[in-house]
């Protein structure tokens, strides 16, 4: 089994990627059960030379590596993975469906067949039980018995497979996990019902092998079909793209058909209507209608003009349209962001971590808890000393409180995708659940990023256009949200070739030979010397944000940018104030817009003109009396501010979305998901706690009931199996929550769309 | 009680044509999708 499916891999996906000289790949290895699976890969992956990081995902079987290209090869790696007896699969596409199919078709008939066989020795057990009390002719025992065997010993062997295997991994690789318990236990009380039953005296425990396999199936397939769902949200992104793209001959016009890897930037295609843009592009028609819910979320359907970008994943509701290709296929917006979200889910949270821990912890302590049990009883009755020993490996399996946690983190994350927000970071949820204040970026955050220019004025001896086309010149790199709003008067004539951008303050460069500065007017008028005082008659009474524009010799002119409040912004303050967190803005804006926007909305406290370190310096003390913080920004000028705070969301615009820097990325521009993100945080912290706590009851409770050997082998497999099974099904409880509440409009996520019918939405 | 060792073989072999009428419809996607086409009767076309 191990090595296949390497041949189908290629460094075309977009689950791989080399540049800078640094390899990237994530995928799915078949086989990670436990966390000594992840330790192994982890260790044996670390000890290639070239290797940079790994990360393993226990729960949804993901496997992230960065290497250094030249110095190893991805197939080293993968091969090494399959050395250490794990199958790697690609993530997205065909084959990654065609190996999810195979599992979940294997894990149904092996719970079917153990299903079918349990049923059967059960029914036979009983005869025999109640034939102990009331007599029963021993050679009818003995057939009985038999029977019992044909039946448990395919079960065994086929739907007690997976768990043999992984045991015999753990023990090959010299480490304890989960699987080797189970499967002492299985092995024991099978080999002992053999031995009794061939020897024709004893008990035999084909009841209690059987059913023990069967609910420890049922609980790994609710665990299996949670890594299924996670996997289908980036599936249905990475499946949105077309194989093929129709590209134009740009001298004869003839359209010819190629694989979307072939496409190079430059290129200009064809799309038809009702089809997907297949990459990121730039419109060439005069006008084009667009669906983009599923890269934006965006239900409504856009206007595009000839020269604005297109998005690919988006689908052309219009009339057939061209475009000139901007971004290579692997590199286009969509793959960036089924790429973030496939790193977020290999990462592995802190909470999941502890609990790992003191799973490993535990089983060394059952095992040599088992040895003295035995002992004991040794001593005191041995009759009795084999069914205890049975009991206490089979209660104290620590299967819950290894699942507690990674099943709950998975179901949250795939819920807040469904919502539009994307966790990029695996603490985030855990972060989010804990904030008590937020901190609000205004421009572009609580203010539309849709800059419309309302006004300016210029020094004597410029004219309004020319400055405009100067800030243009300048802003043209910027992806400062107000930027946009010279774009319309750029010429062509005036081109800044060293435009270099202050984060936060603004740009400066070189246009006609002379040096300018666009952005705040104190930064604007800090290329000419101290003491040069800006022209009075540049300060007048319009609303808006202020740019200014100065070169040496003082500032020249004044713009004003409106600047308009998200009509969501107000509703979500006040839901978010309900939530008794603790609300500032902090903005780089003039004090009057700020002021005004937090009178609007209730704010009462904001500070304005902050550059982003007194951005940082703000959200630092407010750490240091001990708040958690989040902190929502554009994500792409306020990157230090962000990555300070405890959480972080950025909004995510168009094509900004993949470089935006966020623990949490909002897919649509829309605030009013953020109360009920935070409710969906807090909800599964809680469920995490409940499921750790009920682990921890149950084990603690189990063993010394066994351990007295007054806890049967078989009521002990029910009592694992089903805390195993409270844990998967609490932690279902979560992408449950909310399904059936009548949603907002337009909150179908933009992943929902392209899916079939939740899982959890029938619970 | 002879009866016994015609029944129980008998119910083995039940349980075999079980298990392979099980495996036979897994094997033909029967258990894929459990939603889509109790929905698909409602729908024309």
């Amino acid at each position: 089994m191990a090595g296949t499916g390497i041949a189908e891999f290629s460094l075309e996906g977009h689950w791989a990627s080399e540049s800078d000289g640094q390899g990237h790949a994530v995928f799915n290895a078949e086989g990670i059960r436990c966390a000594n699976c992840a330790r192994s890969i982890r260790t044996g992956l670390d000890a290639l030379p070239g290797v940079t990081s790994t990360e393993v995902n226990v729960v949804n079987g993901r496997v992230s590596v960065t290497w250094k290209s030249g110095r190893i090869s991805l197939g080293t790696i993968l091969r090494t993975i399959a050395g250490l007896g794990f199958r790697p699969v690609p993530l997205a596409g065909d084959a990654a469906a065609a190996a999810r199919r195979d599992e979940r078709r294997g894990a149904i008939k092996r719970i079917g067949l153990a299903g079918l066989g349990s049923m059967q020795v059960m029914m036979y057990a009983a005869g025999l039980y109640t034939g102990a009390f009331q007599g029963i002719d021993p050679q009818i025992a003995e057939f009985l018995k038999l029977t019992c065997l044909l039946i448990a010993t395919p079960v065994l062997l086929y739907s007690g497979a997976p768990i043999l295997r992984g045991a015999l991994h753990d023990l090959r690789r010299r480490t304890l996990g989960m699987d080797v318990t189970v499967s002492l236990a299985l092995l024991l009380a099978f080999t002992a019902s053999v031995y009794n039953t061939l020897r024709g005296a004893g008990e035999v425990y084909f009841d209690s092998v059987t059913m023990f396999i069967f609910f420890l199936l049922l609980g790994r397939w609710f665990e299996m079909k949670g890594r299924h769902q996670a996997a289908s949200v980036t599936d249905a992104l990475a499946r949105a793209l077309p194989a093929s793209a129709s590209r134009l001959d740009p001298d004869t016009g003839a359209v010819a058909q190629l694989p979307l890897a072939e496409v190079r930037i430059g290129d200009r295609l064809r799309v038809g209507s009702g089809q997907v843009i297949p990459v990121d592009g730039r419109v060439l028609s005069a006008t084009a209608l667009l669906d983009e819910a599923l890269v934006s979320g965006e239900s409504v359907a856009q206007r595009r003009v000839a020269g604005e970008a297109l998005l690919g994943g988006s689908v052309n509701a219009g009339a057939a349209l061209e475009l000139e290709v901007t971004a290579a296929p692997h590199q286009s917006t969509l793959h960036a962001l089924v790429r973030m979200l496939e790193h977020a889910q290999s990462q592995r949270p802190r909470l999941g971590l502890a609990a790992e821990r003191m799973a490993s912890w535990f089983i060394v302590r059952i095992l040599l808890l088992t040895a003295a049990v035995g002992l004991a009883w040794m001593f005191v009755d041995p009759s009795r000393a084999f069914p205890a020993v049975l009991a206490v490996l089979v209660a104290t399996c620590p299967c819950a409180l290894s699942l507690a946690t990674p099943v709950a983190i998975a179901a949250a994350t795939s819920r807040l995708a469904r919502l539009g927000v994307l966790v990029t970071r695996s603490d985030a949820i855990e972060g989010l659940a804990q904030v008590d204040t937020v901190l609000l970026d205004k421009t572009g955050t609580l203010t539309s990023g849709a800059a419309r220019l309302l006004g300016a004025h210029t020094a004597a001896g410029l004219d309004a256009a020319t400055a405009l086309a100067i800030a243009a010149a300048l802003e043209e790199s910027s992806r400062h949200p107000l930027a946009a709003a010279f774009m319309p008067h750029a010429r062509a004539d005036l081109r800044c070739a060293d435009a270099h951008e202050m984060a936060g303050r603004g740009v400066e460069g070189e246009v006609q030979g002379r040096r300018w500065r666009v952005g705040g007017p104190q930064f604007a008028a800090g290329l000419a010397p101290a003491g040069t005082v800006p022209p009075a008659a540049l300060s007048d009474g319009l609303a808006g944000a202020t740019l200014a524009l100065g070169d040496e010799s003082g500032l020249q002119a004044i713009f004003r940018i409106s600047d308009e409040l998200r009509p969501e912004a107000p509703a979500m303050v006040r839901e978010l104030a309900a939530l008794g967190l603790d609300l500032q803005l902090a903005s780089g804006d003039r004090p009057e817009p700020v002021a005004q926007v937090a009178r609007t909305l209730g704010l009462p406290r904001f500070e304005a003109q902050l550059r982003p370190e007194a951005k940082l310096a703000l959200l630092r003390r407010l750490q240091q009396d001990g708040h958690q913080v989040l902190m929502i920004g554009d994500g792409i000028n306020d990157g230090p501010v962000l990555a300070a705070a405890d959480v972080s969301m950025a909004m995510g615009n168009g094509s900004s979305i993949a470089h935006a820097a966020g623990d949490l990325v909002l897919l649509r521009e829309t605030l009013g998901v953020l109360p009920q993100a935070i409710g969906i945080a807090r909800r599964t912290l809680v469920i995490v706690r409940q499921n750790l706590r009920w682990a921890a009851v149950y084990n603690l409770a189990a063993i010394p009931l066994a351990a007295l050997g007054l806890m049967p082998p078989w009521v002990a497999a029910i009592g694992m199996s089903l805390s195993s099974l409270f844990v998967v099904l609490n932690a279902r409880r979560i992408i449950g929550t909310g399904a059936a509440a009548p949603a907002e409009p337009g909150a179908a996520g933009p992943i929902d769309a392209a899916r079939p019918l939740p899982y959890g939405a029938r619970a | 009680m002879t009866s016994i060792y015609l029944l129980v073989p008998l119910s083995l072999v039940l349980v075999a044509v079980a298990v392979w009428a099980f495996f036979w419809a897994v094997n033909r996607g029967q258990f894929e999708d459990l939603d889509e086409p109790a929905r698909s009767v409602l729908e024309e076309d």
